[in-house]
């Protein structure tokens, strides 16, 4: 159909003119923000960020040479590994249930499993601190029962962060693994089955490679959002978790060095960039 | 008595919840090379029935038999039948040669004997040179011809197929019948396949089973299911009929109101009601007024003309009577006219139970 709606000049244009509504919305909250972003990022001082003429690439400097910067990538990449892993690998057997299941509660469960999406992320932020917190239910269960003298330092540091957002991306997980599964097939696996394979090799020959596009999907996924959070690891980090989204954020609101904010800032977009870069190669390869 | 490869005895299948069973105590054998149709309606209960001979579906009760050796509770993947499903069910992320050389690799069958069996099956269905190619590049006739090698490579004890043709179009369909039929002679497999196409059992089954409501109706080959119905389930849904009920007046002679006497080639009790079926393409059209056994005249109430058949609806007496004519050129009755119906009494097919 594309095809032939763009043999004619006529059709051209009336395709131009049905994209240039999304176009524009694009231009005005994507694409003239990002220019903003890159132009302040390159202001000579905090308080004339967009005002002044002249430019300079202190702000990258500073944050390029400065070995606190480092730790905090640093940190960001293994906060953002470590919850899209093990998101992903708690997920998976719940999309792959959801995906496979001929119940016909098939709909209802597969609402409930993205449900918690329903609640910000903030609130389920506060949830996990009334879990994890010194004084939190495991905390005070453990020392209650007198199995503890202290309480286990379970939130305020990267630990709890970690465990928090896991906890609230595993919904998008989810979703993005059962739009990914869209190869998996009951009639593959059961010929699978009549060729000799056994429920093992059924997983490793044919449902594993074929489900993963969607693994790969959920793990992008997670993974960016990760790196980019800022709310869970300040709260849950007590203020000693440093990521990329937290400094960010310190900078833009207390510190108000906003060119420095958004030289982070632009870092984070190159880094986001190359991951899906390299994504979309690996998932190319993987289709062949 | 004959071998019989694969027995299939008193099998029943009752879904949980089911108000009755979707197989219903099904009992056939067949012996080695042979090819049976399981032909019926959807959701008469042949797809459960292959799929229980596969393994893919646990049986409510009764036995498979392959070799004499009761497979029914042998796991799906140590039954080594092999299968063909309706949509192939080729695996997307291997190519052709990966595709047929799974069954023999799940069979720890060594690199160097699997090529050679990998292209002895390529051969076979005649995608010589096409092992590397991936699923998506392949026709829909190659998929199936690449699912039929992947099935057929590890040597299985019977060979099953769900509905076959049809995901194919018209044409490739009448050449991949010839084709599964030549393959299935040449490697002499047991071979069972299910399907809804009259057309498609009758030309490629040595025998038939007509199903219907979980039952087998009748079982028996292509002629014996045309020619001799053994219930009004299997005369009705193999080709069309023109169906009567009559009252037996004499030694082969029926008489059925509104129409009068029909004679017919067959064992029937004077006086008793029997039921009289006659195949439209049978009944011979001609001039009106002619005298004779089963010689009929009326009057042309419907035509229509399908090219190479012109089929004819005529008012006898009281009766409509379809009549299925090669088309020639000169003859075309149109609408009103009178003409002559005739039919030959062995041509009468009599249908055994008792007419409504």
């Amino acid at each position: 159909m594309s095809a032939t709606l763009a043999k004619g000049g006529t059709d051209r244009s009336v395709l131009l003119i049905l994209v240039l509504p999304g176009l524009l919305a694009l231009g005005v909250t994507f694409v003239l923000p990002l220019i903003w972003l890159i132009r302040a990022s390159l202001a000579p001082s905090a308080f004339t960020a967009i005002t002044s003429p002249d430019w300079t690439v202190g702000s990258y400097s500073a944050v390029l040479f400065d070995p606190f910067y480092w730790r905090v990538a640093l940190n960001t990449l293994t906060l953002g590994l470590t919850v899209s892993a093990f998101a992903v690998v708690l997920s998976y057997p719940i999309a792959l249930f959801l995906v496979r299941t001929p119940s016909r509660w098939r709909g209802v469960l597969t609402a409930l499993a993205v449900a918690p999406l329903l609640t910000s992320a903030v609130v389920r932020t506060y949830g996990w601190m009334v879990i994890l917190g010194d004084r939190g239910v495991i905390n005070g269960a453990l020392t209650s029962l007198h199995l503890i003298e202290r309480p286990l330092p379970l939130s305020n540091n990267s630990f709890g962060a970690t465990v928090a957002l896991i906890e609230i991306f595993m919904p998008y997980a989810i979703l993005a693994m059962l739009s990914g599964f869209g190869r998996l097939n009951s009639a593959l696996e059961e010929a699978a089955a009549m060729l000799g394979a056994n429920r093992l090799r059924v997983f490793t020959r044919i449902i594993l490679p074929l489900s993963l596009p969607g693994v790969l999907t959920a793990a992008l996924l997670v993974f960016v959002l990760a790196i980019s959070s800022f709310v869970t690891p300040r709260l849950l980090g007590g203020g000693r978790v440093f990521v990329l989204g937290t400094e960010v954020y310190n900078e833009a609101t207390v510190t108000l060095n906003w060119p420095l904010a958004a030289a982070l800032s632009v870092i984070l977009l190159v880094l986001f960039s190359s991951v899906i870069v390299l994504y979309q190669r690996a998932l190319r390869s993987l289709e062949g | 008595m004959v071998d019989q490869h694969v027995v299939v005895q008193d099998l029943v299948k009752i879904y949980p919840g089911a108000a009755q069973p979707s197989v219903n105590h099904v009992n056939f054998s067949l012996p080695r090379g042979e090819m049976l149709a399981l032909l019926g309606p959807s959701g008469c209960g042949k797809t459960t029935i292959l799929r229980m001979i596969a393994g893919l579906i646990e049986p409510s009760a009764g036995a498979i038999r392959l070799e004499g050796r009761d497979v029914s509770a042998t796991p799906v993947h140590k039954r080594g039948l092999g299968m063909v499903f309706q949509a192939y069910a080729l695996f997307p992320h291997m190519t052709v040669a990966e595709n047929i050389a799974f069954g023999l690799e799940m069979r720890h069958v060594p690199r160097p004997e699997r090529e050679t069996r990998v292209a002895g099956a390529l051969d076979l269905v005649k995608l010589t040179g096409l092992g590397g190619r991936k699923i998506s590049q392949l026709s829909g006739g190659q998929q199936q011809r690449a699912a039929i090698a992947r099935s057929l490579v590890i040597e299985p004890a019977l060979l099953l197929l769900d509905e076959p043709l049809s995901n194919l179009d018209a044409k490739l369909r009448d050449e991949m019948r010839d084709e599964i039929r030549d393959i299935q002679a040449r490697t002499g497999v047991t071979a069972i396949f299910v399907t809804h196409d009259q057309d498609e059992a009758l030309s490629m089954a040595d025998r038939l089973a007509v199903m219907s409501n979980g039952k087998i109706e009748q079982i028996g080959t292509p002629r014996d299911i045309f020619d001799r119905p053994a219930t009004d389930f299997v005369a009705r849904f193999i080709g069309a009929g023109n169906f009567f009920a009559g009252t037996v007046t004499g030694t082969g002679i029926a008489a059925v109101e509104g129409l009068g006497p029909i004679a017919f080639v067959g064992e029937a009790a004077q006086g008793s009601r029997i039921k009289l079926m006659l195949r439209p393409h049978r009944v011979a059209v001609g001039n009106p007024g002619q005298q004779g056994v089963n010689q009929f005249s009326g009057t042309v109430e419907h035509i229509v003309y399908r090219g190479e058949i012109l089929s004819l609806t005529v008012k006898v007496g009281s009766h409509l009577i379809q009549s299925d004519n090669l088309t020639r050129a000169a003859i075309i009755p149109r609408k009103g006219d009178t003409v002559g119906l005739s039919i030959a009494p062995d041509d009468v097919t009599i249908i055994p139970g008792n007419p409504q």
